[in-house]
């Protein structure tokens, strides 16, 4: 009887950690990365999707880095009395239940320095940081942007 | 018809001539910018392009004379540019597939002049630009005259550097410092539609809707 017992708490107490686990992984979520389409020269390529926050705490971005580039920065373009202007971000902050989307002409991540240039299709691999300790890594499709988001939802 | 009745009837006839010749000269297409959904029209004989020697992405001249004689869809943008610029030629290469898909009789010719023709040379515009679309041309050249002649559009940049951290803003015409090696531009993002006449005819500001635009030019073409 002891060892049953013993067991069924081991089994309770496995499960529970795989729950807290599968919250923490799902506390925020990447919808739709895709990286635009770029000439073969571009210098830089913009990098967007959708983080929703799925916890009750407000989240911040902090840092991303992407294999193949010599660089990632966080940015904004903001249209200010017509001139676009592109500000450089120290985070993003995707606030508690809420979603920040990362689109043309607004929030994106500035992949900089490609060693080459990826061609449409191709994937690079994205790691993104948030301030509450959680990380993710994403593989992204480049393409050109709308068609992309009907065949790809990622979850992690 | 007695004398003055006739001299009434030509002075009212005359009047009627000078009042819709006044309508015409002076209303400057009042009754076509009614109609337009995301342009506007700059037709004004006052403004006039400076003359301008720039070179396009096959090393051919590009002066005021490749505005004549054929409709223009210019902008001016520059490579570094991650998010602005490609979406202007992507909105730009959309455009053109809408205009051609509905087989209008004049389709423009697609050019976009640089701002920063220091990295933007004639080959790196070449490759950068084609691909959006084949046929699009870049031009580049002497940095003084793209900013001449960009003053008559309205078109303002000013360059963008980061100092210990902190952002710097070098206007216009104003030389940075030889150590900056990296920058990016703060730019106006319009489209401009250039007459036969070699004119500025209209201005579509940002955000672009291409479908929209597809249905000003055909307005604005056939009305000129």
């Amino acid at each position: 009887m002891k060892r049953i017992l013993i067991s069924v708490v081991l089994i309770f107490q496995i499960s529970l950690v795989h729950a807290m686990d599968h919250q923490k992984l799902s506390a925020i979520v990447i919808h739709d990365p895709w990286i635009r389409t770029a000439p073969p020269n571009a210098p830089m390529l913009g990098l967007f999707m959708k983080i929703r926050n799925n916890t009750n705490q407000d989240i911040r971005l902090v840092s991303v880095q992407a294999t193949g580039y010599v660089r990632a920065e966080l940015h904004r373009t903001i249209n200010h009395n017509g001139i676009m202007k592109m500000q450089k971000q120290s985070f993003m902050p995707i606030s508690a239940q809420g979603d920040l989307d990362l689109k043309p002409g607004s929030w994106h991540i500035m992949l900089i320095g490609p060693e080459i240039v990826p061609k449409e299709g191709d994937t690079s691999m994205i790691y993104l940081e948030f301030n509450n300790g959680t990380t993710q890594t994403i593989h992204v499709q480049v393409g050109k942007g709308k068609i992309m988001m009907k065949h790809n939802h990622y979850t992690y | 018809m007695s004398k003055t009745t006739l001299l009434i009837t030509i002075a009212f006839i005359v009047s009627i001539g000078v009042a819709v010749f006044s309508t015409n000269t002076n209303t400057d297409y009042q009754f076509l910018k009614r109609q337009l959904k995301v342009s506007h029209v700059l037709h004004n004989t006052n403004k006039v392009l400076p003359n301008f020697s720039l070179v396009d992405h096959n090393q051919h001249l590009f002066n005021n004379d490749r505005f004549k004689g054929k409709w223009t869809l210019l902008t001016f943008i520059y490579t570094h540019c991650p998010d602005v610029c490609p979406t202007i030629l992507m909105d730009m290469s959309m455009l053109k597939s809408i205009l051609i898909q509905r087989g209008v009789e004049t389709v423009p010719e697609f050019v976009a002049i640089t701002f920063d023709p220091k990295r933007d040379t004639p080959e790196v515009l070449k490759t950068y630009i084609t691909h959006f679309d084949k046929d699009f041309l870049g031009v580049s050249g002497d940095q003084t005259q793209i900013d001449q002649l960009i003053k008559p559009f309205g078109t303002y940049y000013e360059r963008s550097i980061e100092v210990d951290g902190k952002t710097v803003i070098i206007p216009n015409g104003q030389a940075m410092p030889e150590s900056v090696t990296s920058y990016s531009i703060n730019h106006t993002a319009w489209l401009y539609l250039i007459s036969p006449d070699g004119e500025i005819f209209a201005g579509f500001p940002t955000p672009h809707k291409p479908h929209n635009m597809a249905d000003d030019i055909e307005l604005l073409i056939s009305n000129y």
